[in-house]
């Protein structure tokens, strides 16, 4: 009542804590904190000045500093998961989450953690979390982790061999996997990543009729669109699209008999030019096609193949392509690593190759793996073997090269959540690289 | 799941061991069911907030969720219910007050609860996909209290009660009204839909159908539209003052549609008061308030508009087929004029310059102006009345301001090569008589006429300006040439016209007196000596002269006298009197102009130089002429017209059409030939609506004339029928 006293005194398991209600303020209403001081809970003085809390006292200062300050320094004797218990139990996990690691900033990664599963069998896929988790797809399984790398229930659909996954927010993810047989199953699911249970079944209708299908690559638009490649049965292949809200079938881009697109490797969603990229890549076509699709004008916009092009090494393996809407270009990477640009403002123009063959040293893995191309913030990324490079500027200078001994080749990287997860091909373990964050001055 | 919850449990175990007390739950919970009372009974100052926060805890982490999500719901659902009680018991007008009380404090329970439930809210809820506790808890007030049988229906009938008893004048609580108001929002927009919207549009259908059905009995057109216009503000600002943003477009639909789109035809034509009433007395206000009333509903603007155009099309019919009107064409243009000032102001003013408004005033006018085929020569005289006398002092700007208006009215007229015929006869008279008030508001006009339809409408107007020009050289130079001294010889001044520049007549020349044959001469002489290959012949009847005469008693007077005028007073140089016919002979001017010219220089008061036997008003073949040495004037100079009319005589207006409809031949001819000779092939119709396209910014084609002439340049093997379809042409190259 009355004039609040700014300076509040806690008796933490038996250890006296005395702070101020404007640090705890920074805890936000919706924390054990904001509801205790909250005039609800004083209306009258209280009889005793502190407020006495049942924890952990060493925990308590680890995150009374992190309200104090905005930073988190966990000493070495306190196991990191206990802090998190700790803060979940007072409404600070966000808190926690947000000062854990820095803004994402490619060539200022560090290597965070590595993670070693139990799957068997190669890794088909890695994909980042918005909040800092990730889920990797194994065979039929999918692994999801928190962003405290804690795993969760897996993922399966009808134990189908699984082709891709993507995440819709932090609590649903999409996993598309091949069709079973005769039974109608396989397709494309929406399941809780906190539960695995399988909460939504998309399906492919042709001509009114329900169909069976294998669902390749995806990809997820602002609007709530959700894309990906579909092969039917009676050669029904193309580009689905669903709805993410209702779940229902909005619209299907028929493959026309001389391009692919129902077998695609990579789908990419352009925001700014309302287009799909659509991306079909050796060795699951002989040949690569590449083309940009408007649903729209239920059109292709642009088209790229290297069917007749003369045979060069560089072109005829391209292996990966990512579209960068910023410079109107699309980006090509070649089984050496070369990068490659085209111009998306018309059609027919070729590729303009940067041979970067004589930086790469040291041998072979025994196992290579595909380049993989990624973008983020202006960065451009690219895999070889067992490293990551990271290109900057207006003519993708490589600035940093991330590497890491264990594990063999990398077959697939993700970036979200501030975070990049790179799988690692031999050893079944995926390596966590994040920013720190900023120095003190 | 269940392997993470099973970590969790292990790291528990590291600081004390947990003893499963049967009892356990069942305590815990009694302490959190005690507290959620306490909080309902405003007795919460007694709590300790860590100590059920821990309790909460402790429940959902020994698995015990589930009863305390089940425990919360009945706990609340038993408050609720009590709560529904005393609302329902609630007299008369403190229902509303009381159901607003208990609904802040159910929301500050709510909060508090949630407070203590925080962990199991972040935790336990969303795994299990339960509802969470804020969204439980107005779930839990909707179904208790909202959807009881006997709240529910009362709520809405107070609600509905205080709306009606606000728009009837009285004053209610609005704050408590958009309380309750909101309280239905934050349980979600359907909840406000269905709750209170639906019913609300419905009643207030009702509402103002009846009401419109009586203001429409007993008030006039604009009375009306002001009572209108008040109901929709009021119903905006009710919807600022308590309702939701989104029910604005929806009410004042309601309004609209029984205020004005249900009773539009006929506010429009309402007797004494209605739209066309409104146009004539200049209501600007009322047209405004009309316009911005009816643009809110469909088919409103159109309603406006079509009654407008009729009345526009219907007094524009009457000015200009009133015989009254058609003896001053000068008054008549000014009336058009005006008719048009008037409008333009009124869609300014109050139509907001709607440009369909605009459209169908300009094609209204369009339409009457054409109705009469003398509106382009009354139009062509108004520019000459004003270039002649009309703009004397008038600045600059004022000059650009009237000529931007004729051509406005020029805009309108669909035969604009009968304009051209008009307006060069008027500026040949203009230019050769001197009396063209401003070059620079001439030429100003041209550059308007050029601009607006070509090069070509204007090449022959222009042409006569370079002739004034040259005329002028030539004469300096003639005169430079004569070195003997003219002495008493008549000064000749010549304009040398270009023949197809000029609206010449064939000329019948008269005969010269011999003075004046003498000069002529000379000139010719000298023109065909400076430019060879041309030909001179005189236009006799466009020529003036000033001529020195002495009267009976000594008074000398300069008499500015017409060429043919000058020709017949030379006569009486040589004696007194003439009889008509010696002065036919002697001048051989045409019967026609003689007898007018005759006419003004015998019958006119004041000016009558000659004497005429008998005395009459008109002029005989048997007539004799004498000087009239009684003559006197004011003036020294005195000017003799010819009696001739400003406007035209009906065989003249004749000829001028024939001379236009001549002129149009070529023209149709030309743009078939462009026409087909691009197309090769085409049908009948599809030419005549071509030509008509090519050649509307000059003058309508009749269809009859197009087809004359399709069948003139097929006699002329520049087109020729199809073999198979004889509606089909072929071109020729």
């Amino acid at each position: 009542m009355g004039i609040q006293r700014d300076r509040v005194r806690f008796n933490v398991g038996g250890k006296i804590f005395e702070t101020s209600a404007t640090t705890l303020a920074n805890a936000g209403r919706d924390s054990m904190f904001g509801s205790m001081l909250d005039e609800n809970w004083n209306l009258q003085s209280r009889e005793t000045d502190e407020y006495f809390i049942d924890r952990n006292p060493a925990c308590f200062s680890v995150l009374l500093d992190l309200l104090r300050t905005g930073e988190l320094h966990i000493p070495a004797k306190i196991p990191e998961k206990l802090i998190y218990r700790e803060a979940l139990y007072y409404g600070l996990l966000d808190n926690v989450r947000t000062a854990k690691w820095g803004q994402f900033d490619g060539n200022r990664l560090t290597l965070a953690g590595s993670i070693t599963g139990q799957a068997p069998g190669d890794g088909t896929a890695i994909r980042a979390g918005p909040l800092g988790g990730c889920c990797v797809a194994h065979g039929s399984m999918v692994h999801v982790y928190d962003w405290m790398l804690e795993e969760h229930s897996p993922i399966y659909l009808d134990y189908q061999r699984i082709n891709d996954v993507g995440w819709i927010d932090s609590e649903n993810i999409v996993v598309s996997a091949c069709e079973r047989l005769g039974r109608g199953d396989g397709g494309m699911g929406l399941f809780s990543s906190s539960t695995g249970d399988l909460r939504y079944k998309f399906q492919v209708s042709h001509e009114n009729q329900v169909k069976s299908f294998t669902a390749g690559a995806m990809s997820f638009s602002s609007d709530y669109r959700i894309f990906a490649s579909c092969k039917g049965r009676s050669n029904e292949y193309g580009i689905g699209v669903w709805d993410q809200v209702t779940g229902k079938q909005s619209d299907f881009f028929y493959e026309s008999p001389d391009w692919s697109l129902g077998d695609a490797d990579r789908l990419q969603w352009l925001q700014n030019s309302n287009c799909l990229l659509v991306a079909t890549l050796f060795p699951r076509k002989d040949n690569c096609y590449i083309s940009l699709l408007d649903f729209r004008v239920k059109r292709m916009v642009w088209s790229w193949s290297d069917i007749g092009a003369p045979i060069t090494v560089h072109e005829k393996r391209v292996r990966d392509a990512i579209a960068m809407e910023e410079t109107n270009s699309i980006c090509l990477v070649n089984e050496y690593e070369d990068l490659g640009f085209m111009d998306l403002r018309r059609t027919g123009g070729g590729v303009k190759w940067s041979s970067r063959r004589r930086l790469m040293k040291g041998k072979m893995p025994d196992e290579p793996c595909y380049p993989k191309l990624a973008l983020h913030g202006g960065q451009l990324f690219s895999s070889m073997n067992d490293s990551i490079s990271v290109f900057c500027g207006s003519d993708w200078v490589l600035t940093s090269r991330l590497r890491r001994s264990y594990g063999g080749s990398i077959c697939d990287f993700s970036i979200g959540g501030d975070r990049l997860f790179a799988l690692h091909s031999e050893e079944n373990v995926f390596d966590i690289w994040e920013t720190p964050p900023p120095p003190l001055i | 799941m269940s392997t993470q919850k099973r970590r969790n449990f292990q790291i528990e175990a590291f600081k004390h061991r947990v003893v499963v007390d049967p009892k356990y739950a069942e305590k815990t919970w009694k302490i959190l069911e005690h507290a959620i009372h306490e909080i309902y009974n405003h007795n919460a100052s007694g709590l300790s907030f860590e100590e059920l926060y821990r309790n909460a805890y402790n429940m959902v982490l020994h698995k015990f969720g589930d009863k305390l999500y089940s425990g919360l719901v009945t706990t609340m659902t038993l408050h609720l219910k009590e709560i529904s009680q005393s609302i329902e018991a609630a007299q008369g007008g403190l229902f509303l007050e009381e159901l607003n009380r208990e609904w802040t404090d159910h929301n500050k329970a709510l909060q508090m609860i949630r407070d203590i439930l925080m962990y199991m809210d972040r935790t336990f809820i969303p795994s299990t996909h339960k509802t969470p506790v804020h969204e439980l808890g107005l779930n839990l007030w909707m179904d208790n209290i909202l959807h009881s049988s006997k709240t529910q229906t009362r709520l809405l009938n107070t609600l509905l009660e205080l709306v009606l008893r606000e728009r009837t004048g009285e004053v209610i609580n609005r704050g408590l009204m958009r309380n309750i108001i909101k309280m239905l929002m934050d349980l979600g927009s359907s909840v406000y839909q269905e709750d209170f919207e639906k019913p609300f549009l419905g009643v207030s259908a009702n509402f103002y159908s009846v009401e419109s059905q009586q203001f429409i009995e007993c008030c006039d057109c604009g009375d009306y539209l002001k009572k209108a216009e008040r109901r929709l503000n009021e119903e905006m600002e009710r919807v600022t003052h308590y309702l939701d943003a989104k029910s604005e477009a929806k009410i004042t639909n309601v309004v609209e549609k029984e205020m004005i789109a249900n009773h539009m035809q006929r506010l429009v034509h309402m007797e004494k008061s209605g739209l066309v009433n409104m146009l004539i007395d200049d209501k600007y206000e009322d047209l405004g308030r009309m316009y911005s009333l009816f643009r809110r509903v469909p088919n409103g603007l159109s309603t406006i508009r079509d009654v407008m155009t009729s009345h526009i099309r219907e007094t524009g019919k009457q000015l200009v087929t009133d015989p009254e009107r058609l003896r001053d064409p000068v008054d008549f243009v000014q009336r058009l004029w005006d008719e048009k000032d008037k409008h333009d102001k009124i869609i300014s003013l109050a139509f907001n310059n709607d440009k369909t408004f605009q459209n169908a005033l300009n094609s209204s006018f369009e339409y009457f102006i054409n109705l009469n085929p003398r509106s382009p020569e009354f139009i062509s005289l108004f520019v000459d009345d004003k270039l002649r006398k009309g703009l004397k002092g008038v600045s600059e700007e004022d000059v650009e301001i009237v000529l931007d208006k004729v051509m406005m009215l020029f805009r309108y007229l669909q035969e604009k090569d009968v304009f051209e015929k008009y307006y060069k006869q008027h500026l040949a008279k203009r230019l050769l008589s001197g009396k063209t008030n401003s070059d620079d508001a001439e030429r100003s006009l041209i550059v308007k006429l050029k601009t607006e339809c070509g090069y070509q409408f204007t090449s022959k107007l222009e042409g006569m300006f370079t002739d004034m020009k040259t005329s002028q050289d030539t004469m300096q130079g003639f005169y430079a040439s004569q070195v003997v001294d003219t002495g008493d010889n008549p000064t000749l001044a010549v304009q040398v016209l270009t023949m197809g520049s000029w609206p010449t007549q064939p000329s019948v020349s008269c005969n010269f007196p011999a003075e004046i044959r003498w000069v002529c001469e000379k000139f010719r002489t000298y023109y065909l000596g400076t430019h060879t290959g041309r030909r001179l012949s005189w236009q006799t009847n466009m020529g003036t002269a000033d001529l020195k005469a002495t009267f009976g008693k000594g008074q000398k007077h300069e008499l500015n006298v017409s060429t043919y005028q000058m020709c017949i007073l030379m006569l009486f140089n040589n004696g007194d009197g003439l009889s008509y016919k010696e002065i036919e002979q002697a001048t051989e001017i045409p019967a026609v102009d003689l007898k007018r010219c005759l006419q003004s220089l015998a019958c006119v008061k004041g000016k009558n130089v000659l004497r005429k036997e008998p005395m009459s008003k008109d002029i005989g073949e048997d007539d004799a002429f004498f000087f009239n040495d009684k003559f006197t004037s004011k003036f020294y100079k005195v000017k003799i017209g010819t009696v001739v009319a400003q406007k035209e005589s009906e065989p003249e207006k004749q000829e001028t059409r024939q001379r236009v409809e001549e002129d149009r031949k070529p023209q149709i001819e030309a743009a078939i030939v462009r026409i087909m000779k691009s197309r090769r092939l085409l049908d009948h119709n599809n030419i005549v609506t071509e030509v008509t396209k090519q050649l509307q910014s000059r003058f309508l084609p009749n269809p009859v004339l197009i087809k004359k002439r399709i069948e003139s340049l097929i006699e002329r093997e520049f087109l020729e029928r199809d073999k198979v379809d004889r509606k089909l042409y072929r071109y020729l190259a």
